[in-house]
């Protein structure tokens, strides 16, 4: 033993001053202030333009908006469609949930993986492609109806709130589903069987027993639903703006178009903030609360409950939704993009690549876009993967004072909907000291906030695997904190990184609220492409450019499942 | 191969003292258990030693270095130290020879074949050769655990710590492990503190037992002190079973327990205090109709439980409320109703403080 020791006394030594101190702390350090400037400076700017005046503060703003009938409507239009999508959202997706986790439906596996092809689907893309099937005029199915019955009047239009409510929901349910899915997912069987064995009927179980269990995840699944809506851009402004009336993101935005009316702008925007923290506060509770504890853990045996004869009503029905939801949208998607004339019929005369040669080489923005898509996506998910997967291992750890206070800081972009974020941004970084606007900087910059709770959540999940013991085991052994990070850590944590990466790249290539306020002609994305697509009513390179991004989107999801291994939406087998 | 001594430590968390103003001696090459319930503050001292916390007082002097103190900790990377863990904490992600492997790689002017050479010797002491390239996802619990035994001692460190090394074990597994442990601390002569919360494990491994009660040190000693000597009532209670009885002191070696006279070891009691007097269940002899001599009692037995190897009753003692737990041979066997008589020895019944602020 001694040949060692005596090797090693030299370095050993007594404690010195600094011996004690984490040599990793200027990069704690460093993040946890990137992460200030991140949240801070455009939030700051936002409540002081709201109420900014000339020499002092002012309501005044907050007045014009309660004085603008248009403004008011707009705000309560809001209301009405966060709603119904809350409503609706509940009423497909907890059925589905129930029917994938707890029966015998065949074909579960499919079901859960069109769920999860709803969840990643760009909501304007599914927008876009009900206007080809149910606009009022040349919408398919209005077509089809007209031919089968005769009939000179459409059979729906999906330009009015109710078309706007149902488009919205079909990408929107899956908020439900995941809650509930996963919820149900933690019951056990016996729960259930112990009110069978004294007498409870199926029905009765399920009222008294299986629903209390899961009204946590329900209500917190509406609130998730309710949060979509409020801060969706594209869908309505797809929708609502043809038929004439405003949400209070298209309102929002409409007060950027020329002459701008920022300090406006800023005042609308401050209920849209409140509401979101308002509600995630009722949905943290919520979960918080003891009903949902009780759900947590222990793993009893889940027997698929059958379903009889109602087996293949319930797979039709399930279909039916997805028809809606991926089959229709896509088909239609598709035929568009092959077509010369996207109303007209399929057949060879109507067959055509003429849509991938304008999209891609003839129509001016779109190369420069997907260039720019991909440049931002990259950029956005290393460096957020980098700062996330940093950020959630100082706050997993402990490694600084206040990290509860890192903590919220990460997940707190959340509740910024992504106009109102890009209002802060726009108001924040067109002036001095940093004047970003009108770069490709500033979008990475609303990007990187944006993303920044996705990622943070995974990452943090991902650390809360691996003990602390494995880190300690190593030091012990001879390998200071940052040796272990790379040996131990860092090998550990990588998939639940990749994953991270994937999340925030999937969110940033399909992203259009914030980029649509935020774009200059030099620095369009293939969100922003598309909206102007839509205003030149080329619906066949819509298509193309959709499809180009469902295929980045659905290659980043293959990725995740294979780095997690499991399924992304974390539903249990 | 130097001793550790700990100084007056102090860790709090928030306003609760884990580690109190503890002190203790580990001499070079012994094997100390660092023995308590959950929450006195055992694993706490060992995350001292081990460098992984900085105590906000006293000091952790091995040899002739200071490591801890509250101006300055030497990291647990350059203590010399190593550690087994309550989980193993072996790498998921590198092979048996890899994890054993591992902290060789910080040992300065060490060539690749050494390293190599040393891992597999140290895989045949624990009996895994041949398990080289398996990962430890692929090893029983009993393997996986003598992999972080192994990690451990191949360093040759100068402090070995093990924090509840056996706990995840299923019962038989943790009998054998005890005495393998102890094995390899006779054949290496590491100086180790063991923490754990079995006192029969404790007795089992170590040279000397610390209680732990609350951050600090209720009695240090060998097996047979603190089981045989406890100096506090929580010592007595918490090694074995005891009887714990009341009482008053009338004679420098007597205690008057309502109007019964016990005589009890040791001697120099200042009459008037109160005491508890602890008497193990097996020192109380039971006999057939009436007992002569000292400690001479009568009482009722109130219920007989048969252990197979024993029998467990509880005896009312005659003229008090006193009822005693008294382990005895299976035969001759007695009922419950049955009037028997019991003698202790005077030097079994130990006498302790009866309010545990004396103690401190």
């Amino acid at each position: 033993m001694s040949r060692v020791l005596t090797g090693d006394l030299a370095r050993a030594g007594t404690p010195r001053r600094w011996a004690g101190v984490d040599r990793a702390l200027p990069v704690w350090a460093a993040v946890v202030l990137a992460l200030v400037f991140l949240m801070a400076l455009p939030l700051g700017w936002l409540v002081w333009m709201s109420v900014a005046a000339s020499g002092g503060v002012t309501l005044r703003h907050y007045l014009a908006v309660l004085d603008d009938p248009a403004l008011m409507k707009a705000l309560w239009n809001t209301v009405v469609l966060a709603f119904w999508v809350g409503l609706a959202s509940i009423a497909v997706g907890a059925p589905l949930a129930w029917l994938t986790a707890r029966t015998d439906l065949p074909g579960k596996a499919l079901i859960r993986s069109l769920v999860l092809a709803s969840f990643v689907t760009p909501p304007f893309l599914g927008a876009f492609a009900w206007v080809m099937l149910a606009g009022p005029n040349a919408g398919l199915l209005n077509v089809l109806w007209r031919d089968a019955s005769g009939a000179s009047e459409a059979l729906v239009n999906i330009f009015t709130m109710s078309g706007l409510v149902f488009v919205v929901t079909i990408y929107t349910f899956p908020y439900v589903y995941i809650m509930v899915a996963n919820t149900l997912a933690l019951i056990a069987s016996d729960l259930e069987e112990a009110a069978a064995i004294l007498g409870a009927g199926r029905f009765t179980i399920a009222r008294t027993v299986t629903l209390p269990m899961v009204a946590p995840a329900l209500v917190s699944g509406f609130i998730l639903a309710v949060l979509q809506a409020l801060a969706l851009f594209g869908s309505p402004a797809i929708l609502a703006l043809p038929a004439g009336f405003h949400t209070i993101t298209t309102q929002i935005w409409s007060l950027f178009q020329y002459p701008p009316k920022v300090e406006l702008a800023a005042a609308v925007s401050m209920p849209l903030l409140l509401a979101t923290a308002l509600l995630l506060l009722v949905q943290k509770r919520l979960l918080g609360r003891r009903g949902y504890a009780a759900v947590g853990g222990k793993g009893g045996q889940r027997r698929p409950i059958p379903l009889g004869a109602w087996r293949y009503p319930a797979l039709v029905g399930c279909l039916v939704v997805m028809a809606c939801a991926i089959f229709l949208p896509y088909g239609i998607l598709a035929k568009a993009a092959l077509s010369r004339a996207w109303a007209q019929p399929l057949s060879w005369s109507n067959l055509t690549l003429g849509n991938f040669t304008f999209t891609f080489f003839e129509y001016g923005a779109t190369q420069a876009a997907i260039v720019n898509t991909l440049e931002l996506g990259v950029a956005t998910a290393t460096i957020g993967a980098v700062l996330v997967a940093l950020l959630s291992y100082i706050t997993n750890r402990r490694l600084v004072v206040g990290h509860q206070l890192v903590a919220f800081l990460a997940l707190a972009p959340i509740v910024i909907p992504g106009v109102v974020l890009a209002v802060a941004l726009f108001i924040a970084y067109t002036r001095p000291p940093f004047v970003l606007y009108g770069t490709l900087t500033i979008l990475f910059v609303a990007y990187l906030t944006k993303e920044m709770p996705v990622g943070y959540a995974q990452s943090e999940a991902t650390f809360r695997t691996i003990p602390p013991e494995l880190e300690d085991a190593g030091r012990i052994l001879g390998a200071g904190r940052l040796r272990i990070l790379r040996d131990v850590t860092a090998p550990l944590a990588r998939s639940g990184i990749i994953a991270a990466w994937c999340f925030i790249f999937i969110g940033v290539i399909r992203e259009l609220s914030a980029s649509i306020i935020l774009f200059t002609p030099a620095t369009k994305v293939m969100s922003v492409v598309i909206f102007d697509l839509k205003e030149e009513g080329q619906f066949g390179a819509i298509a193309v450019l959709g499809i180009a991004m469902l295929v980045l989107t659905f290659a980043t999801v293959a990725l995740v499942q294979r780095a997690l291994g499991r399924d992304v939406l974390g539903v249990r087998e | 191969m130097p001793g550790v001594s700990l100084k007056g430590l102090t860790r709090r968390y928030g306003d609760v003292a884990a580690v109190d103003g503890l002190s203790l001696e580990v001499k070079p090459g012994e094997l100390v258990a660092l023995l308590g319930p959950s929450g006195c503050g055992k694993t706490t001292t060992l995350r001292l030693v081990a460098g992984f916390l900085a105590p906000e007082a006293g000091e952790i002097w091995v040899g002739d270095r200071c490591l801890s103190s509250p101006a300055a900790v030497v990291p647990p990377e350059r203590r010399r130290m190593a550690m087994i863990f309550q989980s193993y904490a072996l790498w998921p992600h590198m092979t048996v020879a890899q994890n054993v492997g591992y902290g060789l790689r910080f040992k300065r002017g060490l060539a690749g074949a050494e390293r190599d050479r040393r891992v597999a010797e140290m895989l045949r002491v624990v009996q895994l050769d041949g398990y080289e390239a398996r990962y430890p996802g692929e090893l029983s619990g009993g393997q996986q655990q003598r992999v972080a035994v192994a990690r451990a001692l191949v360093v040759e460190p100068e402090i070995l710590l093990l924090d509840e090394p056996l706990s995840n074990l299923d019962a038989n597994l943790r009998e054998e492990m005890r005495f393998e442990i102890r094995r390899l601390h006779e054949a290496f002569g590491i100086t180790t503190l063991y923490v754990t919360h079995d006192q029969a494990e404790a007795m089992v491994i170590s040279d000397r037992i610390a209680v732990l009660e609350h951050g600090r040190i209720a009695q240090v000693g060998t097996a047979d002190e603190v089981f045989l000597q406890p100096r506090t009532r929580f010592v007595a209670e918490f090694i074995g079973k005891t009887n714990l009885v009341d009482g008053v002191v009338v004679a420098p070696d007597t205690v008057a327990v309502g109007s019964l006279r016990l005589r009890v070891g040791g001697a120099g009691l200042a009459a008037g205090e109160r005491v508890a007097v602890s008497i193990r269940p097996h020192d109380v002899v039971l006999t057939d109709g009436a007992p002569a001599g000292v400690n001479a009692l009568r009482g009722t037995v109130q219920r007989a439980s048969f252990l197979g190897d024993g029998v467990d009753y509880q005896v009312r003692v005659a003229d008090s409320d006193v009822v005693l737990r008294v382990a005895a041979p299976a035969a001759p066997r007695r009922r419950a109703g049955e009037s028997v008589g019991l003698t202790i020895d005077p030097a079994a019944c130990i006498p302790l403080a009866a309010s545990e602020e004396r103690n401190r």
